[in-house]
């Protein structure tokens, strides 16, 4: 898989898509199952607004709604975003590594390394594509879910161009800038921007005609899982693509090729100013090294503010999405199939803590704290052990205990934040929506979910400490937090396997129903506990082994 | 334990499963002592250095730093250590500035006038992201790193990779004035005529066997050497091969070469008294064949 940069590139892409794919068809194979099982004339009887965010069609049956919801949107844009990031990568992302150098010493140009790249690009996204139209095929035939008189096939089209007008088009910036993350960037914001606004734009009148600038439009604006292929839409996305090839080779003849570089931020650039120089360096110089734990927290700052973000934002319009939603839904969405809810995280979604229980800390709250507590876990050891700084940092006169009891510290001061943002953020939304959750009970819940997540933050730690290997702890942190997930979930659903459910962290979280009920003080000591223990195993692990010294 | 010995090992030996990475090596280095780790590409060289930080544990053996064991009083052993690592990483997204304050912090202070004073004779931008700076001035980063705290001890792997050769003489220089103030340095390399240059003895290990310690000026002497004369006449081979610890005699009409490994008086003695002698050259051989020499040695003596 060596012979040429085209089979170099599909060497070190195709896990990834193998990745995306499976997850994908995995997801299309539980969504189809679950709405087998479910009265659709709820999703029919959503807010328009709603529907047109999620893609769901207004006469719906199993198929065409599963679809709808996971190929038309997680899918398109999860396979949009795989297409980018190989675009954006293709000189850039030499260039960072500073390989391009060593690429272009051989007898091959700019334009055969590009072009090779882009062949690739097509190709993978080609049999990504037809591979989740098998799935497609094999998820309907498996569940007999039957998808007479919808064109799969014609849907999978648009999605080829689609995906390949995003990735062609983080290829063009990258090549014409070597600014990967400008390329992934820019690319990103244009999808997810033309995919809201062409969920929402046309239910005022003044939008039908605005959507049609936007590249999402040619993607699903026909409909072509219903209507079949809409062939001038498929023509100007590839045509559009053709030309950010194009622009890629022009690009990427005309400027001076970087080497291997990190980004300057805008705190850099103050910083370079004489004035600034002594406050700016006081925010991300002096101050950010000051020790062990104050540097990791700086390392992770920036997860630390999107997912607070993403926290805050995302509860605040909850709240008044609630109240405005019809008492009519409500009722509908509480007949929902157990299993279903309790895969969610269970509650009561007739009663407002039910609706956040499900929405926000069923399943979100845990995995926002736990992206910054097991990303902390993880790499804060063996991070530095696979970017080879760890033996710099031990020649200095600290002990493996005192960096990994620091690097713990910023891990539990970082889960608590996430929950403090995440009670902001409920709080605020209960109030605008005239919710009248207990503010103690939100506070209640989110301990309980600062705890759960910096539990498998723990565990990543632990894995870490013991193995010096960044990929064990994240997935084996990830692995862990899905099948203790499931097991309460299975265990909150069935009798007999309620028991079982009590061995699931996940059962001293939500179990009690904080929300409603307020702290259980014997549930949080629980998740505390958990924490204490593998935090404490994580000493002895990492005290015993050899510090590696490569990833 | 003497004070007099800085570092010491005792049957350090390092397995990683099958691999034999160091075997039964027993060094002392004293006080004050400038000591060259000499070795080819993955002799053991690395291993040998981490396993005194105390980053990888010995499989057998044990070592010393300052009369302290490098495993049980680890951390108080580094108070008073400067380390540069081997294929030098160090935070990309900070500046030197930075990562000096950093370890400074960690060490609780350091002078910061010294560092200013090290930064100046390197020649080396602290306010740049080290990400963006090239090899060699990582490096001369990671050398300031290793000296701002006026350590008693200085262990370096391969100090003088990447640097120019300008640099490299001020390195050296730095590192004898710290061993004239007491500080121990022990530096690892492949280049036998870098560590000729500032070492007291050198340690040359291949295979992670210890081959020999010896004084630079007694390796100097039995160091292999491609000799090359100039003479007024035909050259007769026998002449030379007489010659102890020459080898390899090579004559092309009034040119003779040969390789030597002796004392250069006996040499030129010899050939004066048949030839008149025009040019003399001689080159410093590799070090691999400075090994064979020792390995010739080590099967003669086992």
């Amino acid at each position: 898989m060596l012979g040429s940069v085209f089979a170099k590139t599909i060497r070190d892409r195709w896990l990834g898509w193998v990745i995306a794919v499976a997850s994908l068809a995995a997801l299309l194979l539980i969504a189809m199952a679950a709405y087998r099982t479910v009265d659709l004339g709820i999703y029919t009887s959503m807010p328009r607004v709603y529907r047109a965010l999620l893609n769901i069609p207004g006469k719906a049956d199993v198929g065409s709604l599963a679809i709808s919801v996971l190929i038309t949107t997680y899918g398109a844009m999860t396979m949009a975003a795989m297409a980018l990031s190989m675009g954006g990568a293709s000189i850039a992302g030499e260039e960072r590594a500073g390989t391009i150098g060593l690429l272009l010493a051989n007898p091959k140009s700019r334009i055969h390394v590009l072009l090779s790249k882009a062949a690739s690009l097509v190709v993978l996204t080609a049999l990504g594509v037809l591979a989740l139209w098998g799935s497609i095929l094999l998820a309907s035939n498996v569940l007999s879910v039957s998808i007479e008189g919808m064109h799969p096939g014609a849907l999978m089209l648009h999605l080829l161009a689609s995906s390949l007008f995003y990735g062609s088009l983080a290829m063009a910036i990258g090549a014409s800038t070597g600014n990967r993350g400008a390329a992934a960037g820019t690319a990103v914001s244009l999808m997810v921007v033309s995919f809201v606004a062409v969920g929402l734009l046309p239910l005022f009148d003044w939008g039908k005609n605005v959507v049609k600038a936007l590249p999402w439009y040619y993607f699903n604006g026909s409909n072509p899982l219903i209507n079949g292929v809409q062939w001038w839409h498929v023509a100007a996305l590839l045509g559009a693509s053709v030309v950010f090839v194009g622009a890629a080779v022009v690009g990427v003849q005309r400027r001076d090729l970087k080497g291997q570089s990190v980004g300057v931020t805008l705190f850099d650039r103050l910083r370079a100013n004489p004035t600034m120089e002594k406050y700016i360096g006081k925010i991300i110089g002096s101050a950010r090294v000051s020790s062990i734990w104050v540097k990791t927290a700086s390392d992770y700052q920036g997860l630390l503010i999107i997912v607070a973000y993403y926290a805050i934002l995302v509860q605040v319009i909850l709240g008044p999405l609630y109240s405005a939603m019809p008492k009519a839904v409500l009722q509908a969405i509480a007949k929902l199939p157990q299993g279903l809810v309790a895969l969610l995280g269970g509650g009561d979604i007739s009663t407002a803590q039910g609706f956040f229980q499900i929405e926000t800390f069923g399943l979100m709250g845990p995995i926002l704290v736990m992206v910054v507590t097991v990303a902390i876990g993880a790499s804060g050891l063996a991070g530095e052990e696979s970017r080879r700084t760890m033996g710099l940092l031990l020649a200095n006169p600290v002990s493996r205990a005192r960096v990994l009891a620091e690097k713990s510290w910023t891990m539990i001061v970082y889960a608590f934040l996430v929950g403090l943002v995440t009670f902001a953020g409920v709080a605020l939304g209960s109030v605008l929506g005239g919710l009248g959750i207990s503010a103690w009970n939100i506070a209640a819940t989110c301990v309980l979910q600062s705890l759960i997540g910096l539990a498998f933050g723990a565990f990543a730690l632990a894995l870490s400490a013991g193995t010096g290997n960044r990929k064990v702890a994240i997935y084996g942190a990830i692995g862990a937090g899905i099948a203790f997930h499931l097991l309460n979930a299975f265990g909150m659903r069935n009798d007999t396997l309620a028991a079982w459910a009590k061995l699931s962290p996940f059962y001293y979280y939500l179990g009690s129903d904080p929300l409603s009920n307020g702290m259980n003080w014997g549930h949080a000591a629980v998740l505390a506990a958990i924490s204490v223990v593998l935090i404490g195993a994580a000493f002895p692990l990492f005290q015993r082994r050899d510090i590696h010294q490569r990833g | 334990m003497d004070d007099q010995t800085a570092i010491r090992t005792e049957g350090l030996t390092k397995y990683y499963g099958k691999v034999h990475a160091l075997e039964d090596l027993s060094l002392e280095i004293s006080v004050g002592e400038v000591f060259g780790f000499l070795g080819p590409n993955g002799a053991g060289k690395t291993t040998m250095i981490r396993t005194m930080m105390d980053e990888i544990r010995p499989t057998k053996g044990r070592a010393s730093i300052l009369g302290m064991d490098t495993h049980e009083k680890s951390v108080e052993i580094r108070r008073h250590i400067g380390y540069l690592p081997g294929d030098l990483a160090l935070y990309p997204n900070l500046t030197g500035k930075d990562i000096l304050t950093y370890f400074a912090n960690l060490r609780r202070g350091v002078d910061w006038s010294y560092v200013e004073a090290l930064r100046a004779r390197l020649d080396v931008d602290l306010s740049q992201k080290v990400g963006n700076l090239s090899s060699g001035n990582r490096q001369k980063v990671g050398l300031i790193q290793a000296f701002m705290s006026k350590p008693k001890a200085l262990i370096m792997d391969e100090p003088s990779s990447g640097l120019d050769p300008l640099i490299q003489r001020e390195l050296q220089k730095m590192m004898r004035e710290a061993a004239d103030e007491g500080c121990t340095v022990f530096l690892s390399s492949h280049t036998l005529s870098e560590v000729q240059r500032v070492a007291d003895r050198v340690g040359i290990i291949r295979h992670g066997h210890l081959i020999t310690v010896e004084a630079v000026s007694t390796l100097r002497s039995k160091a292999m050497r491609r000799v090359e004369l100039e003479l007024n006449a035909t050259a007769d081979p026998r002449v030379f091969e007489a010659v102890p610890g020459v080898s390899d005699v090579d004559v092309e009409n009034h040119r003779v070469s040969m390789s030597f490994g002796g004392d250069m008086g006996a040499l030129l003695k010899a050939a004066s008294e048949h030839y008149a002698v025009i040019d003399i050259s001689s080159q410093e051989a590799d070090l691999e064949e400075i090994f064979l020499t020792y390995y010739r040695d080590e099967k003669v003596t086992a």
